[in-house]
């Protein structure tokens, strides 16, 4: 297991190496700068900015200024925003996202396991098809849809029970979080029950299972000693991309439900070709992608021996 | 004395997508204890489906149990869960099936799901159950169980994963093992160190056991007394001697002539039994072989012969035994004094 952590975490340091170069040479390539446009700063400035940056240097030495900052945890500074570190954007604003996004992973993960299983269990009777017409929604609904739906059933559900029983925006508070959370994680949840199902359709009929029966164990005990852990294998290994898809598709949500989240600053930046937060926001959030997918596989080991022990 | 296991015209369908499937249509068979009673017979035929159904283990629905009984020591149990407080799956009756790489929970680890049935039936606690789990498989001899416990199937060779199904079957000294193929997926050498196992087991611990199989070298080994089944029903059962060297029925004769044998020499051939069995969706009017049969009467394609009684508990079902047929039947034992008219289902 520990040789096994070790090469995952060293296949994460150099896909993150990766995604550093990537988008360093990507954003070279891109015209223009946001220091030549007109609001842009005055020459002092830009004169620093490029001494600082070494903008004014080879292009391979720039990468050399870039990474042995990006060593020291340094990100820069904004070039669009007065006073702004990168660093100080990722701290305020990533926190939020990444509340919303794990909670939202979980909600998914936890709905579809149980949906999924539930629906193998009754398959072809009732409580099969309400889910699966719910999952055929929820997949092919947009999230933006779902969260003006959901804002507008909670302002009419204040606005009956006379108080407020959940904010319909904003961020602060768990009551704040509930709500996106769920829209977020929904198109999510409605993938994993589909696959939970097929997945648990297999373990029903599996000969272990059988052999569980003959052994006389009682049904629930069957249910979440034999079937639940075999079918949930393949749950988990699309968790780790899932949380990629959650994380980064937030922004639509975020932006719907006022949560100050990382994502507006990511598409800010993009659209004012703020170098250094696009940067620092990518290779951030491809840092955190790969530490989910590493940990994704680690707990997969965790449940299946065959992957720990091989 | 009562037979342990009694099963009486056990009739059972399926609904499939084709219709019904009649995949048994009144089977009747019982074992004592300290005996085996091997069920021989082709794919489909229902030996499985027999025990499945006996057990509880056939999916219903689509599976339908529509008449029988089967008596635990005289006591009806065919639909329970429980017999006189005791689960009959796993306590009362032990099983094991024919692929023992996929009948284990490939994400437990093996001494965990040998301790389960003790800490489902005895109220065990893990701790006293798993050091029991250690012994059962050190009984069925496998070298450092105390380490082997502690690993999952896929680190177990075939054979030695059939013997882990035979500990965990026996954990809770069951009066009945039911071994469903429990040799097909082995080699032969192998196959002889699981069958002496489970004989050895069975000399201490008196249980009864019914050997599911297709192979009749199994059976000469294993058995006191043989059911030969075919198209769902019970064509001919015996004791071990009666089916080699008295076989009344011609389904058994032509199942012993298609066995290979050391002593034929060169003019010995391989006799296979031509055709296929039945469509069970239809099963037909008369006897279920009629169709393959070469010594068939008209009688054999109109009725289904009844169950003709040629010894003490030697039985067939071919028109060849009614004491009024008058024709040769070389190569058939007797025929009958008396016969058992079907029960109704």
């Amino acid at each position: 297991m520990w040789s096994y952590t070790v090469k995952r975490i060293l296949q994460g340091i150099i896909t993150v190496w990766f995604i550093a170069t990537a988008t360093f040479l990507a954003m070279h390539n891109v015209p223009g700068d946001p220091l030549s446009s007109d609001r842009a700063t005055n020459e002092t400035i830009r004169a620093n900015l490029e001494a600082r940056y070494g903008l004014d240097k080879p292009l391979l030495e720039q990468y050399f200024v870039y990474m042995g900052n990006m060593m020291r945890g340094d990100f820069g500074i904004s070039f669009t925003q007065q006073n702004r570190e990168v660093n100080d954007i990722i701290r305020e604003h990533f926190p939020v996202s990444a509340t919303l996004g794990v909670l939202a992973v979980m909600f998914a993960a936890l709905g579809g396991i149980l949906m999924g299983a539930l629906t193998a269990l009754y398959r072809n009777r009732l409580p099969d098809y309400i889910i699966m017409f719910l999952v055929i929604m929820g997949i092919s609904v947009p999230s933006f849809v779902f969260a003006a739906l959901g804002q507008l059933s909670l302002v009419n559900l204040n606005a009956m029970m006379g108080f407020s029983v959940l904010p319909v925006a904003g961020w602060g508070t768990v009551s704040h979080m509930l709500l996106p959370a769920l829209v977020l994680g929904l198109g999510t949840m409605a993938y994993l029950t589909r696959l939970m199902r097929s997945s648990m359709l297999e373990v029903i009929s599996s000969d272990y299972v059988r052999t569980a029966r003959a052994k006389g164990v009682p049904a629930a005990r069957i249910f979440t000693r034999h079937q639940l852990r075999n079918a949930v294998m393949p749950v988990i290994t699309v968790l780790g991309p899932a949380i990629a898809s959650i994380t980064t598709g937030g922004f639509v949500v975020e932006l719907v439900f006022a949560v100050p989240g990382l994502g507006r600053y990511f598409v800010q930046a993009v659209q004012q070709l703020d170098y250094t937060v696009i940067m620092g926001t990518t290779v951030f959030y491809g840092a955190f992608l790969v530490f989910m997918v590493i940990l994704v596989d680690l707990v997969y080991g965790w449940i299946d021996p065959r992957v720990r022990l091989k | 004395m009562t037979a342990l296991l009694e099963v009486s015209n056990l009739h059972v369908e399926f609904d499939t997508y084709g219709g019904i499937v009649k995949a048994l249509r009144g089977v009747d068979f019982s074992v004592e204890s300290g005996q085996t009673l091997a069920i021989v017979g082709e794919s489909g035929s229902g030996k499985s489906v027999a025990m499945q159904s006996v057990t509880g283990l056939i999916p219903m629905p689509p599976g339908r149990i529509t008449a029988g009984s089967a008596k635990l020591r005289g006591k009806e149990f065919l639909g329970q869960r429980k017999l006189d407080g005791k689960t009959i799956c796993g306590d009362e009756i032990g099983m094991i099936f024919q692929d023992a790489m996929s009948s284990l929970n490939p994400t437990m680890c093996i001494g965990d799901q040998i301790a389960e049935t003790l800490e489902v039936h005895r109220g065990y606690s893990h701790a006293k159950a798993f050091s029991r789990a250690i012994e059962l498989l050190d009984m069925v001899r496998i070298p450092e169980a105390a380490r082997r416990a502690r690993q999952f199937p896929f680190e177990f060779s075939g054979g030695m994963l059939q013997r882990v199904m035979i500990a965990t079957a026996i954990a809770c000294k069951p009066s009945l093992l039911i071994a469903d193929e429990p040799t097909t997926a082995l080699d032969v050498t192998i196959q002889a160190q699981i069958l002496d196992l489970l004989q050895s087991l069975q000399k201490e611990t008196g249980m009864a056991i019914v050997l599911i199989t297709h192979d009749l070298s199994v059976v000469a080994r294993m058995a006191d007394r043989v059911a030969v089944m075919y198209a769902g029903q019970i064509v001919e059962s015996g004791s071990v001697e009666d089916i080699f060297y008295r076989s009344a029925h011609p389904y058994t004769l032509g199942l012993k002539l298609a066995m290979p044998s050391h002593s034929g020499g060169e003019d010995h051939r391989l006799r296979p039994i031509p055709g296929s069995p039945p469509d069970m969706f239809s099963p037909p009017a008369g006897c279920a072989y009629c169709e393959r049969c070469d010594r068939a009467m008209r009688v054999c394609q109109s009725d289904n012969p009844p169950i003709f009684t040629l010894d003490e508990g030697h039985f067939s079902r071919c028109w060849q035994q009614h004491p009024q047929h008058t024709g040769a039947s070389e190569g058939l034992y007797k025929k009958a004094t008396a016969h058992i008219d079907e029960v109704q289902a």
